[in-house]
């Protein structure tokens, strides 16, 4: 019953921000962060396993929902906050809890082609209304409507796709329907692979993989880094998560079979290294951060491969937790435009000296993303990566694991240079006291003291931030050590 | 075979080809509700009240979007006029029809089996390749041909104007028709949804509706926005979007 309510209150909160976002600026805001608190509180006390019927379909809280509805809430409300400090239209928080909303109804529900319809609905949001706004804002930018128009139509068409492959699966009529009775029949493999392949090509359409990644790297120069995590990070995940709960049941093990496994494999190496290039060589951080979520998507598509059991439990932890990680960066990254105004490494030197709240929750982020051998992200990736090439994980998972180490430490050490003039010129990242009384505490009357607090805020914004990043970060160092207990 | 339903196909078909094809920017989501009201319809037997009532509402909260949207901007007629798009309906909805043929055919050594065909002992009654062979010249049609049919109809209408059309209410438009028609392959190919999922695809419907009305919005104020008719262009966007 809980995973009902959760997903009425976020379908609900979401939209009345959406709607209130363009002429109510700060009721939008208010509704969307006490929307999400009520909605981690929901999930917090969401039962380890509960069922609920709901149009003559189960609907089951498992520990991955829960888990999932947590993080993903505690990070909008995080974000919702942090969205107040940046300024400009609300554009974070709305679209976030429709996503989260259909995401929990599409994991919760045993029927994939709900969840697919689902996930397409709910999903366009997240790109629709940043999309929007951020050529709203950019009266220079004409290319970012095209840029929307292609990232919904993507959005929707991927769904679509998923869509049609499920219902030739569904299909008693269909080749499909001879999987679970003749599985090593040639025929019934080979059309169980272009199953597998279409779905795999939705989940390549839906999170921009490389060589469909033009309109993801378009979007994600023209929105809010706040925006992108909703986007592309939990909304893919969740897509990608029933893609493969749906080639488990309805295709089996045997459909991942060369020359389709070879296909997958390869098309996950291109994002992989090509992602984690491109993440090297952008010297702006919303590219760093675009080209790492997409790196990490071509991770979680290894389980497409082999679709062993243990393997999509591995892609639940890997997905769970590397979003987390770029929520954590994505509010990185937003926070330290928003203070320094630049975004390209040039113009960020010692930044991590200037705000060390900052500096130290970067440094979280960068262990989390790169992770330890016996922590769950590393065994996570190493099991994805083996159960695609086994015998190679040992070689190549350190390998995969190096990149992130390189694009997020040139930044790091962009951090630790000497401060450059702009950001000597940003606000100070140190909390201060701007002396909302005048004449010392002894002298003043409590009233004056709470008379002060809006000032004070609005003096320590820029510490405030940097400490919701490091809230963030907490949450992203715990899910990268602990895993979800989906496995 | 049921001529209720091949009426239904009809006016699905009818409606989509005036949607993509007319010159007046008021008719296109007149024809665009006559079709996806339509759709909603095909179904035998009909779904209950409950769920028939919400593809209905979605249908026409599609609609409404679309003229919403078709009030601003530039009219985007099909270059290749109504009677190709007649044509390419009618080629869709054939070939739909050949694919339900064929899907049976497929698993006819197969045994028994519930398709898209309907024998002599009633739908999907089927059983051996032999007799399903035979029966394919005289099956009667079933409604899960025919929307099988209707759905490839709406597919090969939508797609041209979804991704080749420029940024404006065709594409819109073009864009509920492949909805549309991938709902309908579903139910055509996969027999009847739950009521969830009856849920989940009114909401997708209305989602693809309201996403391309609100770009095709765009993209028209967009156009106008260097008109230099004494407002901003950055004011004439907001204002546009508002309105």
């Amino acid at each position: 019953m809980t995973v009902l309510l959760l997903a009425v209150v976020a379908i609900g909160a979401g939209l009345v921000a959406i709607v209130a976002a363009p002429t109510w600026r700060r009721v939008a805001v208010a509704v969307g962060v006490f929307g999400s608190l009520a909605v981690a509180g929901i999930a917090l006390a969401m039962p380890a396993e509960e069922s609920v019927e709901l149009g003559g379909v189960g609907l089951v809280g498992t520990p991955l929902v829960r888990e999932l509805a947590v993080a993903w809430s505690a990070g909008l409300a995080a974000l919702g906050l942090l969205e107040v400090g940046v300024g400009g239209r609300p554009t974070v928080v709305g679209p976030g809890l429709v996503g989260l909303a259909v995401a929990v109804v599409a994991l919760a529900t045993r029927d994939p082609a709900s969840s697919m319809a689902a996930l397409a609905a709910g999903g366009v949001a997240g790109v629709l209304v940043p999309g929007i706004s951020g050529w709203l804002d950019g009266p220079d930018a004409p290319s970012r409507l095209p840029t929307t128009s292609r990232g919904s139509l993507a959005i929707l068409g991927a769904g679509l796709l998923g869509l049609a492959a499920i219902a030739v699966g569904a299909s008693p009529a269909g080749p499909l329907g001879s999987v679970a009775t003749s599985p090593d029949d040639p025929t019934v493999q080979m059309v169980a692979a272009l199953a597998l392949l279409a779905m795999v090509s939705a989940v390549a359409i839906r999170c921009g993989l490389i060589p469909l990644h033009v309109w993801a790297a378009r979007f994600m120069e023209g929105v809010s880094p706040l925006a992108i995590p909703a986007a592309f990070a939990w909304g893919g995940a969740a897509f990608v998560l029933v893609a493969i709960d749906w080639s488990q049941v309805a295709l089996g093990p045997s459909a991942a079979a060369d020359p389709a496994r070879s296909l997958i494999i390869g098309l996950s190496f291109i994002s992989l290294v090509l992602g984690g290039l491109a993440a090297m060589v952008h010297d702006d951080i919303e590219h760093v951060l675009g080209y790492s979520i997409l790196q990490d998507m071509g991770v979680a598509i290894l389980a497409f491969a082999s679709l062993e059991p243990e393997v999509a439990a591995a892609a639940r932890n890997w997905l769970v937790a590397s979003a987390t990680i770029k929520t954590a960066l994505a509010a990185w990254a937003a926070v330290v435009r928003s203070t320094y105004g630049g975004h390209r490494l040039a113009d960020l030197g010692g930044w991590a000296r200037h705000s060390p709240v900052l500096g130290i929750s970067f440094a979280g982020i960068l262990v989390a993303a790169v992770g330890l051998p016996g922590i769950a992200i590393w065994e996570s990736r190493a099991s994805l990566i083996g159960s695609a090439m086994p015998g190679l994980a040992g070689i190549v998972t350190p390998l995969i694991a190096l990149m992130p180490a390189i694009y997020l430490g040139r930044i790091a050490l962009a951090g630790i240079e000497p401060i450059g003039a702009a950001v000597a010129a940003g606000p100070s990242g140190w909390p201060r006291w701007t002396g909302g009384r005048a004449a010392g505490w002894s002298e003043g009357t409590r009233f004056d003291l709470v008379r002060a607090i809006p000032a004070e805020i609005r003096a320590n914004r820029v510490p405030l931030m940097a400490l919701g990043v490091l809230v963030l970060t907490v949450m992203a160092v715990v899910t990268a050590i602990g895993g979800t207990a989906a496995t | 075979m049921n001529l209720a339903l091949v009426a239904i196909v009809l006016a699905i078909c009818a409606g989509a080809v005036v949607a993509v094809s007319t010159r007046e920017s008021g008719v296109a989501p007149i024809g665009l509700a006559v079709s996806l009201v339509a759709a909603a319809l095909l179904a035998d037997p009909l779904p209950s009240a409950a769920i028939l009532g919400a593809r209905v509402t979605a249908a026409l909260l599609a609609a409404t979007l679309i003229r919403w949207a078709s009030r601003s901007g530039p009219r985007q007629p099909s270059p290749l006029g109504w009677p190709a798009e007649a044509l390419l309906a009618t080629a869709g909805a054939v070939g739909g029809m050949g694919i339900a043929v064929g899907l049976a055919s497929i698993v006819a050594g197969a045994g028994p089996i519930t398709g898209p065909l309907e024998g002599p002992t009633g739908p999907g009654g089927l059983d051996g390749a032999g007799e399903a062979v035979g029966l394919l010249g005289s099956a009667a049609l079933t409604s899960m041909a025919l929307t099988i049919g209707a759905g490839t109809a709406l597919l090969v209408l939508g797609a041209a104007p979804m991704v080749h059309g420029r940024p404006g209410i065709r594409r819109a438009i073009g864009l509920v028709l492949v909805a549309q028609a991938v709902l309908l392959l579903r139910l055509g190919v996969a027999g009847p949804a739950g009521d969830l999922e009856e849920i989940a695809r009114a909401a997708l419907l209305v989602a693809c509706a309201a996403t391309g009305a609100a770009l095709a919005r765009a993209a028209a104020t967009q156009e106008s926005g260097g008109s230099g008719e004494g407002e901003a262009p950055l004011d004439l966007r907001r204002s546009a979007l508002s309105r």
